[in-house]
This record gives structure tokens, C-alpha cells and sequence, in this order.
């Protein structure tokens, strides 16, 4: 090759902007190009210039206010060197090496439940940006403009919309909220470029269908496998939330992990982590994809720690079981059943004199992502330790919420999996109540997380040490990201309405 | 009506958001707060006011009922209540006065609903046997090692019912935890437990003054009575739980 050559390729490498969806595929060191890093959901990075022995001179590089009293609960997007957050109604875009604002794009005032937004994504030189009344917005990366505005989900009805879409070639794939009402939750696949449906997959029967559930909302960000050419999707509890007698059965495809093809939205697989929930365990927390040995074999797994108390090893081709096991205090179960599933305690359903359940409502843990650190083996979750008691009689109807729960007790706990055995390996305690932090490990054996006092923390994979920390004024509500430009390793977390990326000093 | 009385009532309005206004202003205010309330509260506390996915229910709420005009509200809604969860908003006067009208508008619907509303009835707490919660209070539960029926529990049930009395008996949130710190030069220092994490712990002493420390710089000790209340929840029964609530409800 000649050198003009050479440097027309290269000068043609640097000027590509925006995410080719190939490089979700294998995303560049100087990139976050999505909700997860990449498609696994492993939130883990290859980066290693951070390590245990020099992260305790880890610094602020800068830190950006949103100037906003909602909290940051996105997963921050990096690309060509600009960042792009969100809160609810807003996305900004900043500069990743000064923090400086280059725009800020502002929704219009809406009547949706402002609840959070879980960030953008990005497909060309096109984000992809969902609202409280249940709109999808593609905006121009380069100046925050308005390419087009479309409905995903009637917002009149009681949908409304968090999520950063996935995106699969030329798929956005993009999902609903709204337990307040019987509805069916759904997956929209949606044409990056003129916003039309390319096709729907439906969770649940239609609202109103005899004896059958509604819910199983779809408002996590999936995960997919390329080679087997499937999505991964976990899917919310069934309405009436608290009120089973209403919905006999299991309530398919309620409380579930789903695997789809993302060219036809036809399913391949379920597996339901909550059979017939009545304490609302979304099972949609991250399906974290790893390919290792289980068993002395090598697998293609899909590992879930759900809402519901339950750590799931799943072979991802078929969806058979490889590992059920609890990674906390769990009561509301009598077993497992051959497929792998719980099996609920009919006594523990809420009653009129209430019933004591463990975990609470919140879940053993929650939406934030957990990471999975493959030298270790070890699966690692920010964690709730609770109780909590859970109230329904007839007068409480067969509509919405159908009941009252109540919180009790919890605390917040790391704790390290071991995904062949599901023991936990080590537990560091992160307070009292609930912690609520992503988790990010990186190949230098650290994990990036944040405790329920607001400490951003930076611990030892291997056993949980602490390394690092600084206080940042609020809980971590999101899940950290980390990236490389110039050589330079940066960390991104968010406290409050504060985005603070922190490397090694320059020297 | 003359110009000067127009005046009064205009001042009147604008002054208070509670007392002086007619029925229809507070329906019309209540009317404008209502998509503020589903905007940014209706997560938690329901789209209705009565309860939603984490946040109590308003129209049954102590607070709500002692408010006149926003002056218990509006202070919980720009502050917040960062320890149960509540984030702090900032919204402009007119704003809040619309969101206040809106929750006293949704008390009111809700006062005049019969049976058809969530929540929990102190009626709903009485299927336990008070013989048996005083012989699981004395014996398998062990809480007569810390509470006596004729010392700090008595009367109990005259200062709580229902629900608040439940949720007290399971687990007393901010209950008083002692610290005691042993500072490298060997003096002890004790007081109540104000601040804990990983990194620092804080006590205010006898003299309610602030104290902090490093936990890496001290040796410290916490003593947390109420722990063993949460290590009770692995144990109890549901029947456990009703005769205990049975037997507290006797003590008045």
C-alpha cells in the first residue's frame, strides 16, 4: 500500500462519524456506542491503564452539571469524542475531553410520567431519544435538531417510555412502560430512517381478553447475539400488579426473558423467572450474554440476577436451565421446577392481614446494570437485602396497582457471584436501604460502582477491597461507563444532576 | 361587588392558596395541577393521589390532612424527603399551589369513595390471637430482652394503630444507634450515632455538638438495638406476625 494510500484510508477512518452499526459489533476502545458498551451487557472493558495499583490517584477531569433537580439515570453514549446524556425531557451533547456543553436539545412540556430516562442511542449520525408520553425522537448528533417525532404507545392510555432503544443493523428496537393500567407491553422494531414500524411483538394478550393477563412492559434496554441472530429481552410483572386471583395462570409472557429474532420479532425462546408474580418483579434486568465453560463445556449463556431474589444460568441457543440459585434473602417461593423456573407459594401472595416477603418491592436489585468480569468468573451485583409487607383484598379491585406494599427493612450489599456454582464468592456492604449503583468492571481487575451514602467507589475484583472512593453528594443512580481518548482512560459516573469523568492525573 | 372589595378578594387569592378561595377557583386550581401531579409525582404516588410504586398513599396521609393552604405541603415538596426517597422539586408558587389543590381535590374523591380504594384498614390487622403474640413476645421472639409491656411498650397501642403500628413493631426506622469511638490517643468518646459509611462516622455528643471522624483514623464501635429487629424478619411467620400485632394492640 502506498503511503497516499495509507492516508486516505486513515483520514477517511477518522473523518466516519456517528455509529456504523457494525462497530456494535466490536466497539472501539475510544467509544461507548451504546446503552450496554456493547451488545453482551457485560459492562465490562478491555481498558487497562487504570489499575489496583495506581487507582488511588485517581482524580476529577472534569465534572458536568445539567443544572437540573432530576437525577442522571442514563447510561452516558460516547462517540467521536462527544458524550450524549439525558434526563427526562433533555439531551445534551458534551465534549468528552473538557465536559463543556456543544448542545441541548429540550422536549416539549407533556402530560407523560416523568419518571427517568435511561439515555440515547445512536445509529449513523442519528440519535434516538424516548419521552415521557411514549414518543420516539431521532435527532441530529451534530446539533440536537429534529430529523422526525413518532408515537410509539398511546400515552392517553397509561404507556409511557425510560429507555435507550437497541440497536440491530437497521432495527430500532424500542420498548414500553405502564403498570398503572391494564395494558400489553410490547417490542416495536422501528426503521432508523423514517421512523415506520417494521414489526411488533406483543407480551401479553389484549387488555380485556377473559382471565388473562396485561403487562410484561419491555422497559429495559435488551441485549443480542450476532451469531445466533437473536435478541434478548426481559419483560415486566403482570396487571393487576398485586392482585393474581384476576390473571390465573402463569401470565406468559409476563416476569419473563424472551429471545427474538430481530429481523421478524418472532419468538424463539422464554424462560420465566416469575411465574404468576404478584409482587411486581420485573424480570427486566440486564440478560448479561457469556460465552465460558459451564460444566467442563463450553456454553453460550445468557445470566440473569432478577428483581424477584433468583441469579439464572441460562444456555442462550435454547433457553434451557443451567443454574438456579438465590443470592439473598428470598421467602416467597417452594422451589424449582424442572425448567429451571420458581415456583411461587400461593400463601405468599399478598393477602387482606398482609404478608411478609422478602425482597421487597424495589427487588434484590433493580434496573442498573450489574457486570460480568470473565478472568474472574464472577457476576457482580449491587444488591437489596429487604422485607417487605404486601396488602390485597377484593375492595382493592382488579385494576392497576390492586394492593399496597410497604417497605420494611433493606440495606445495600455488593456481592460477587460465581456463575458456575452461583456461592457467593465475597459481599461488601454498601449501607443502609439500598445503594442503587451500575456496576463496571474492567480487564485490570477493578469494579467501578457507588454505595448508598454517594461515594463513587473503585474496588479490587478479586476480593472487594476497597481501592478508591470519592464522595459525590448523591447516590449513584445510573451505571458507569469508561472509554480512552488521547491514551487517557476516563470513568464517567453521574450523582444527582452531576456528570463526573475522572482519570490519572496527566503527566 | 365594589372595585375595593374586587381588590380584596384579588389580594386574598393571591395570597393564600387555601382558605379564601371559592369552590370553583379551588376546582380550576386543582384542574391545573392535575397534569403537574401525574408529570412528576404519579410514579411513586399514584396517578390518583392513593399510593403508587413506592410513595405512600396522600389522600390517607397525616400530613396531607394537617395541611391548610400548602403550608405542610408545599415545604416537603421543595425540600424533599431524601431518607425515605423523595427527591426535592423545584417548582415556581403557582405551580405548587396547583399541585396542593389537586392532592386536597384527590382527598376529598377519595373520602367519598366506599371500599373501592388500596389500603390498609386497621379493621385488615385483626386476624391474629393476642394469647398467642404475648407467648411468641416472651418466648420464641425473644423481644421481652429488650421491651416490656408495663415499660416502654406501655400504651403502645394508644400512640400508634394499625399499619404504623406494624411497620414500627417490624422494623422502627430511626431508632437511636450509640457510637463509641476510641481515638489514637486513647481517649473514648460516646454519642448518637449521626453519620455512617464506609470512609467516615459521625456522633453528636451530650452537648448535641457534631463530631466527625475518619474511619481509617479510629477504632469504633456501633451498638444499633433496632438490628435485631431485622434479624427477626428471616424468622417470623405470617401468623407470627398477626398474633404479635394481636398482642401489642392489647397494651393500651
Amino acid at each position: 500500500m502506498t503511503r497516499l494510500i495509507q492516508f486516505v484510508f486513515a483520514s477517511s477512518v477518522v473523518a466516519a462519524q456517528g455509529v456504523d452499526p457494525t462497530i456494535l459489533l466490536n466497539p472501539p476502545a475510544d467509544s461507548w456506542p451504546a446503552y450496554h458498551g456493547d451488545y453482551s451487557g457485560r459492562r465490562h472493558s478491555a481498558l487497562t491503564q487504570i489499575t489496583p495499583q495506581n487507582v488511588a490517584q485517581l482524580g476529577l477531569a472534569w465534572a458536568f452539571q445539567t443544572g437540573q433537580v432530576q437525577q442522571i439515570k442514563c447510561s452516558p453514549l460516547l462517540v467521536d469524542g462527544i458524550l450524549y446524556i439525558t434526563v427526562t425531557d433533555n439531551v445534551w451533547a458534551v465534549d468528552a475531553r473538557s465536559g463543556h456543553q456543544l448542545w441541548h436539545y429540550t422536549y416539549p412540556p407533556n402530560k407523560g410520567f416523568h419518571i427517568g430516562s435511561r439515555g440515547v442511542s445512536m445509529y449513523k449520525d442519528w440519535l434516538y431519544f424516548m419521552t415521557p408520553d411514549a414518543h420516539l425522537i431521532c435527532l441530529n448528533a451534530s446539533d440536537g435538531t429534529v430529523r422526525w417525532n413518532v408515537i410509539v404507545a398511546d400515552s392517553q392510555k397509561g404507556y409511557w417510555t425510560t429507555m435507550s432503544p437497541l440497536i440491530v443493523r437497521n432495527h430500532v428496537i424500542v420498548g414500553v412502560s405502564g403498570d398503572f393500567d391494564n395494558l400489553t407491553g410490547f417490542l416495536k422494531s422501528v426503521d432508523p430512517e423514517t421512523g415506520k414500524t417494521q414489526w411488533r411483538w406483543d407480551s401479553t394478550p389484549p387488555a380485556g381478553t377473559p382471565n388473562a393477563t396485561t403487562g410484561g412492559m419491555t422497559w429495559m434496554t435488551g441485549t443480542y447475539d450476532p451469531s445466533l441472530n437473536l435478541i434478548y429481552w426481559g419483560t415486566g410483572n403482570p396487571t393487576p400488579v398485586l392482585n393474581g386471583k384476576a390473571r390465573p395462570g402463569d401470565d406468559l409472557y409476563t416476569c419473563s426473558i424472551v429471545a427474538l429474532n430481530p429481523d421478524t420479532g418472532k419468538l424463539s425462546w422464554s424462560f420465566q423467572p416469575s411465574p404468576h408474580d404478584t409482587h411486581d418483579w420485573d424480570a427486566v434486568e440486564t440478560p448479561v450474554l457469556v460465552d465460558a465453560n459451564f460444566g467442563g463445556k463450553p456454553r453460550k449463556m445468557l445470566m440473569q440476577t432478577s428483581r424477584n431474589g433468583y441469579f439464572f444460568v441460562l444456555d442462550r441457543t435454547t433457553g434451557e436451565s443451567l443454574l438456579t440459585t438465590t443470592f439473598g434473602p428470598v421467602n416467597w417461593s417452594i422451589g424449582v421446577d424442572k425448567k429451571g423456573q420458581p415456583i411461587p407459594n400461593p400463601a405468599k401472595e399478598p393477602a387482606s392481614d398482609g404478608r411478609l416477603i422478602a425482597p421487597d418491592e424495589g427487588g434484590l436489585t433493580n434496573y442498573r446494570s450489574p457486570s460480568f468480569d470473565p478472568k474472574t468468573g464472577l457476576f457482580i451485583v449491587d444488591a437489596h437485602p429487604s422485607y417487605g409487607i404486601y396488602f390485597a383484598k377484593p375492595a382493592d379491585g382488579s385494576f392497576g396497582w390492586a394492593g399496597a406494599d410497604y417497605g420494611v427493612w433493606g440495606k445495600a450489599v455488593l456481592d460477587a457471584i460465581d456463575y458456575q456454582t452461583g456461592k457467593i464468592r465475597w459481599s461488601h456492604e454498601l449501607g443502609p436501604n439500598g445503594a442503587g449503583a451500575g456496576v463496571l468492571t474492567t480487564d485490570s481487575g477493578l469494579i467501578f460502582t457507588g454505595d448508598a451514602a454517594g461515594n463513587v467507589l473503585a474496588l479490587r475484583t478479586s476480593d472487594g477491597k476497597t481501592l478508591w472512593h470519592s464522595g459525590a453528594g448523591s447516590q449513584m443512580q445510573s451505571s458507569p461507563i469508561t472509554y480512552e481518548l488521547d491514551g487517557r482512560q476516563y470513568v464517567v459516573t453521574s450523582a444527582g444532576g452531576v456528570l463526573f469523568s475522572w482519570s490519572l492525573p496527566e503527566h | 361587588m365594589t372595585s375595593r372589595n374586587r381588590f380584596l378578594i384579588a389580594l386574598l387569592a393571591i395570597g393564600s392558596f387555601g382558605n379564601a378561595q371559592s369552590a370553583t377557583d379551588q376546582s380550576a386550581l386543582a384542574e391545573r395541577g392535575a397534569p403537574l401531579f401525574i408529570q412528576q409525582c404519579a410514579f411513586c404516588h399514584g396517578r390518583d393521589a392513593a399510593g403508587g410504586e413506592d410513595g405512600p398513599d396522600l389522600t390517607r396521609s397525616k400530613l396531607v390532612a394537617a395541611d391548610a393552604g400548602g403550608d405542610k405541603i408545599a415545604p416537603v415538596i421543595r425540600e424533599g424527603r431524601p431518607e425515605k426517597g423523595m427527591p426535592r422539586f423545584s417548582l415556581s408558587d403557582p405551580e405548587l399551589a396547583a399541585l396542593v389543590a389537586f392532592i386536597h381535590d384527590q382527598k376529598t374523591k377519595a373520602e367519598a369513595l366506599v371500599g373501592g380504594r388500596r389500603g390498609v384498614e386497621v379493621a385488615d390487622l385483626q386476624t391474629g390471637n393476642a394469647e398467642a403474640g404475648k407467648q411468641y413476645f416472651n418466648g420464641a421472639g425473644k423481644c421481652a430482652a429488650c421491651h416490656s409491656p408495663t415499660g416502654d411498650l406501655a400504651g403502645v397501642a394508644k400512640r400508634f394503630e394499625g399499619l404504623k403500628l406494624e411497620e414500627r413493631m417490624l422494623y422502627p426506622r430511626g431508632a437511636k444507634a450509640k457510637l463509641t469511638v476510641r481515638l489514637p490517643s486513647g481517649q473514648t468518646i460516646t454519642g448518637e450515632l449521626a453519620y455512617h459509611d464506609e470512609f467516615t462516622v459521625g456522633l453528636r455528643d451530650s452537648a448535641r455538638h457534631y463530631r466527625s471522624w475518619s474511619t481509617s483514623h479510629v477504632k469504633f464501635s456501633i451498638d444499633a438495638p433496632a438490628d435485631t429487629h431485622a434479624d427477626l424478619l428471616a424468622k417470623y411467620t405470617d401468623d407470627d406476625i398477626h398474633n404479635l400485632m394481636a398482642y401489642l394492640q392489647t397494651l393500651r
